[in-house]
């Protein structure tokens, strides 16, 4: 630690803000450890942290509780905030359905708070309901759930940010409909902490459905249900969910079967029992549904929340949804490859996509990179792989693997963006630069 | 002066440029020709531009604005001029850029639920050209048959099925840009969630201050199987307000919640547009809900008890789509109607939580009272989206006064109420003077920055949104 920061410490960092030494090891950035994380609890502690980091030139990621700092790509950093300690519901008017609350609250939190008056907040990233609100909206990732009610983009109405230099922004407000002013909000759901530290959200809720309903269809065969999944996405059934999981493991411990449809639907209980009736047939006559409701349909899904726990690589892959035969049939002829790798033949390799928007998530245990030519190997079949996406118009994130094959692959793909809009509105904000160092437009 | 002097003609080079762009038919400055392009449908801004160029294509476009670029010219898009914030009028002079050319469908790609369109495409237009594979692009504006898909980005404009469906934004998947300097580029599309700032996002709502968008990529939905319609004639407009709060309230989700006050009723049943609404009514209400058949039915009714219980007088009941489209006549033709009850209407908007409706529904009627003026009330009550619209004389300089005035109130008291000065109608020109009680001076100084990374030049629609200097309190 240099002096300039040691003495930082002592005297601009408020007594509880500072994390203890020993847990310090859990928040490293693709293996490199910080020098400090700081749980401030006020903007205006954010505040002050960011206007001498910004002096000294201190790179800062903002975080939740880093359950999933390696997620943004290569970061330089000297400090982390964690927003653990903002973590109040400012606001909650049940009669208009909005809530405003600190970034650092976990979506569980919030549930519990919002479930109490018949409401809640129809997200589900990656990783599950212990994240933070904060990083949903950092991250702008959604889940199953997107289906129908969309990603975070669609459910936050405003936002209070912490920039670069310090200054304590708001943008949006907490109303449903609000154009004044550029959409700034906008361009933060998803700014990956690049912009600034995001420190509370408004958002918007919905009534609690009546009932919970999910279907599952077993399939023999990898990747058998895609036409059924596909029937589906364009019949006109409003399905709260429509996930394709191969292989599938609808009871925890319980027996896999190779392939699994899943439909989750939510509403009034005659509009769940229509739709029951006519997913079957919807869907092409594909047999018998499993049926779990209520309580055992939402645990299902809280499990398929955390899918990837555990894995040592996972990759986020888009196209069309009508590519999504192809990008299927990509990951089939990849996953053959990747076997015959030195040592590899044992890899986990499964698959969850997002039917309506196209998305595949994979995710692998088992990979290693200690071997020869292997890591070598894994850069070249992943850059290739993400070449050939790209030429489908698609891309390929690598949300997360081996810190090594992160930075020779990089997190993001080549996909042609505006370098020079997205630099010169990262300077309107963090105009030294100190923000997510190296993530997508530093 | 701040942009272009008005007494002062183009340059030639620039004329010839512009010609050799479009072609001699598609430029022009005789003042017959370019009225209608002095004011938006907001009638109290005007201001003929120096000159009309309407191009057919991003290319054509491009070349456009980056002739004017190397002028020093200003550049205003603009759709079909239905906005009501004066966002596409030329008041420091300049060239105006319409879209009217620009209505190519470009693509339906059912499979995906997507379309490609032109910018000049109409909003109905669109909805026409996706509805045979049974899609809808959802976000309608009551202008839907006249306002453009170019206008509804830049306005980020709602509907009454906002409510369920949410606005322009939610819809937005991709934007092909001419930036102000005549640059093309793509904002947004396949997986714009990965690696990069949400510009598409950004760039809704931006008022054409960030260049013109020349081919906006939409995505669709299934347009619902069904639909049950309500028509509920109160007597008082704060019963409406307390209604709209206990449908909310238990847990149900119409597609749209729709207010019409006691004037407004009067000014629809003296018109041509007559609905057969009770002209003695305080306000009615039009709830709708839509989807799947099954459920629908209870709904309705559900929401027909929370109405009586809040002391409604009659529920109507649509029973076919004719009678679903009379009940709705009401307040889709409400802005017309009003037109009659003077020569002028100041068609207000702004937001507050729902909550708060009927308290400040009674502010706004006490500051009408208080100027002298007559209030109409039109509202997307369910987002707490409020119309309150002014009806006046601007012959009669006082009574415009009066009106600012009131204006002013009327904002204040909504923004000291938890919401904002405008909900869909943009900032445009009028609202400037009031974007302080929204944005503190940090917050203004990081929008004008991020307008400078759009257009360093500061040609492209000057004077809109951004406060100048020396408007701040
Ligand atoms: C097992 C697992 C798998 C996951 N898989 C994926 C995945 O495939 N793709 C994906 O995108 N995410 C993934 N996530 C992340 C997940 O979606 C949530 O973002 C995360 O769980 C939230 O945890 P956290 O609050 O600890 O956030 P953190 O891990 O602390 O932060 C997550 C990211 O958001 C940024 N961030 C967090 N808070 C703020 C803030 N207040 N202001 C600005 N930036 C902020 C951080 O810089 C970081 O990049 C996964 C998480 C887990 C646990
Ligand atoms: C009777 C009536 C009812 C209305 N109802 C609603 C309603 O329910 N909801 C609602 O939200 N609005 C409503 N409006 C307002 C108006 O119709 C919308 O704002 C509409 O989106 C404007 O579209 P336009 O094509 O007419 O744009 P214009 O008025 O021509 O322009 C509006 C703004 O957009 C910019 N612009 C236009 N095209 C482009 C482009 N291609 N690229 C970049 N910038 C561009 C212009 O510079 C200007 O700032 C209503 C208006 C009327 C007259």
């Amino acid at each position: 630690m240099t002096a300039p920061l040691r003495s930082f410490l002592a005297e601009v960092v408020s007594a509880g803000t500072l994390l203890p030494e020993p847990e310090r090891a859990r928040w490293a950035v693709n293996g490199a450890i910080p020098s400090a994380v700081l749980m401030p609890s006020s903007e205006e502690e954010v505040g002050r942290i960011l206007a001498r980091a910004s002096q000294e030139g201190w790179g800062v990621l903002p975080a939740g509780f880093g359950r999933w700092l390696a997620g943004g790509g290569g970061a330089n950093v000297e400090l982390v905030i964690s927003t653990r300690r903002l973590r109040d519901v400012q606001e909650y008017e049940p009669a208009d359905l909005t809530f405003t609350a600190g970034a650092g609250i976990s979506l569980s939190s919030l549930a519990e708070a919002t479930g109490a008056n018949g409401q809640w907040l129809p997200l589900d990233p990656p990783g599950g309901e212990e994240g933070s609100l904060g990083a949903a909206v950092a991250t702008g990732m959604g889940g199953p759930l997107g289906q129908w009610y969309g990603p975070p983009r669609d459910h936050v109405l405003g936002l209070t940010m912490v920039s670069g230099d310090g200054e304590v922004l708001r943008w949006g407000g907490r109303v449903v409909k609000n154009v004044a002013g550029f959409d700034v909000t906008r361009l933060c759901i998803g700014s990956w902490g690049a912009l600034g530290v995001i420190t509370s959200v408004s958002g918007r809720l919905f009534p609690l459905p009546e009932v919970d309903v999910t279907l599952i269809l077993e399939g023999h065969q990898r990747f058998s249900l895609l036409p059924h999944a596909r029937a589906l996405a364009l019949s006109s059934l409003p399905l709260a969910a429509l996930e394709l999981l191969d292989p599938l493991d609808w009871k925890e411990g319980g027996s896999r079967s190779p392939a699994g449809l899943v439909v989750r639907l939510l509403g009034s209980r005659e509009e769940v029992e229509a739709m029951e009736t006519r997913v079957p047939r919807e869907a092409g006559d594909a047999g018998v549904f499993k049926r779990l409701e209520g309580e055992e349909s939402r645990a299902f899904h809280g499990r398929l929340g955390r899918w990837e726990e555990g894995a040592g690589l996972v990759l986020r892959m888009v196209a069309l949804p009508s590519l999504l035969g192809a990008v299927l049939r990509l990951v089939e002829d990849s996953q053959a490859q990747w076997k015959r790798f030195p040592a590899q033949e044992g890899l986990d390799v499964r698959v969850a996509a997002h039917v309506g928007a196209g998305v595949v998530r994979v995710a692998v245990w088992g990979i290693s990179l200690e071997g020869d030519g292997l890591r070598g190997g894994w850069v070249e079949a992943l850059s290739g792989l993400r070449e050939v996406l790209e030429g489908m118009g698609g891309s390929l994130v690598l949300s997360s693997g081996p810190a090594p094959l992160v930075r020779e692959v990089g997190t993001w793909g080549g996909r042609r963006v505006e370098k020079t809009l997205m630099q010169g509105l990262k300077r309107q904000f963090d105009p030294q630069g100190i923000l997510a160092p190296g993530r997508f437009a530093g | 002066m701040d942009g272009n002097d008005l007494t002062e003609p183009l340059p030639l080079q620039l004329l010839r440029d512009l010609q050799a762009a479009v072609g001699t038919d598609w430029i022009f400055s005789d003042p017959d020709r370019m009225v209608v392009y002095e004011t938006d449908a907001q009638t109290a801004h005007s201001q003929a531009p120096h000159a009309v160029v309407l191009p057919a294509t991003t290319e054509e476009a491009s070349e456009v604005v980056h002739a004017l670029h190397g002028h020093g010219i200003l550049m205003i898009p603009r759709g079909a001029g239905t906005g009501l914030s004066g966002g596409a009028v030329a008041l420091r002079g300049g060239v105006v850029v319409g879209t009217s050319r620009m209505t190519g469908i470009l693509e339906v790609d059912h499979e995906n639920r997507r379309a490609l369109v032109q910018c000049g495409v109409l909003n109905n237009d669109l909805n026409a050209a996706v509805a045979p594979y049974g899609l809808h692009y959802a976000p309608d504006p009551s202008s839907q048959s006249a306002c453009t898909i170019g206008g509804n980005v830049a306005e980020n404009s709602g509907g009454p099925h906002c409510l369920k469906y949410g606005v322009t934004s939610r819809y937005v998947t991709a934007l092909r840009v001419v930036l102000p300097d005549g640059r093309v580029t793509w904002l947004g599309g396949q997986g714009r969630e990965q690696g990069a700032f949400d510009l598409a996002g950004l760039f809704v709502g931006s008022e054409g201050c960030f260049g013109l968008a020349t081919e906006v990529e939409v995505a669709l939905l299934p347009l619902p199987e069904a639909a049950r319609t309500l028509l509920v004639i109160f007597e008082t407009i704060e019963d409406a307000g307390r209604a709209v709060t206990a449908i909310i309230s238990r847990g149900l989700l119409p597609a749209a919640l729709e207010i019409v006050d006691r004037n407004t009723i009067r000014a629809v049943e003296a018109s041509i547009f007559a609905a057969g609404y009770p002209t003695d009514a305080g306000a009615a209400l039009v709830v709708e809900f839509d989807g799947v058949e099954a459920g629908l039915e209870r709904h309705a009714e559900e929401a027909a008890r929370c109405c009586l219980d809040a002391g409604a007088r009659e529920v109507r009941h649509a029973e076919s789509d004719q009678e679903r489209m009379a009940l709705w006549k009401g307040r889709k033709k409400a802005f017309g109607a009003m037109g009659r009850l003077a020569p002028d209407l100041l068609v207000q908007d702004a937001t507050v939580p729902r909550s708060r409706l009927p308290g400040v529904l009674a502010r706004i009627s006490e500051i009408a009272r208080r100027y002298d003026l007559q209030v109409a009330n039109v509202f997307h009550a369910g987002d707490g989206n409020l119309h309150p619209n002014l009806v006046y004389d601007r012959r009669d300089p006082e009574e415009g006064r009066r009106v600012e005035q009131a204006s002013a109130e009327i904002m204040k008291v909504c923004v000291e109420a938890g919401g904002t000065i405008t909900g869909e109608h943009g900032v445009g020109v009028d609202k400037r003077k009031y974007m302080h009680l929204v944005f503190s001076p940090a917050e203004l100084e990081i929008l004008r920055g991020v307008k400078q990374v759009f257009d360093p030049m500061g040609l492209c629609n000057p004077g809109k949104v951004l406060p100048d200097g020396q408007e701040a309190p």
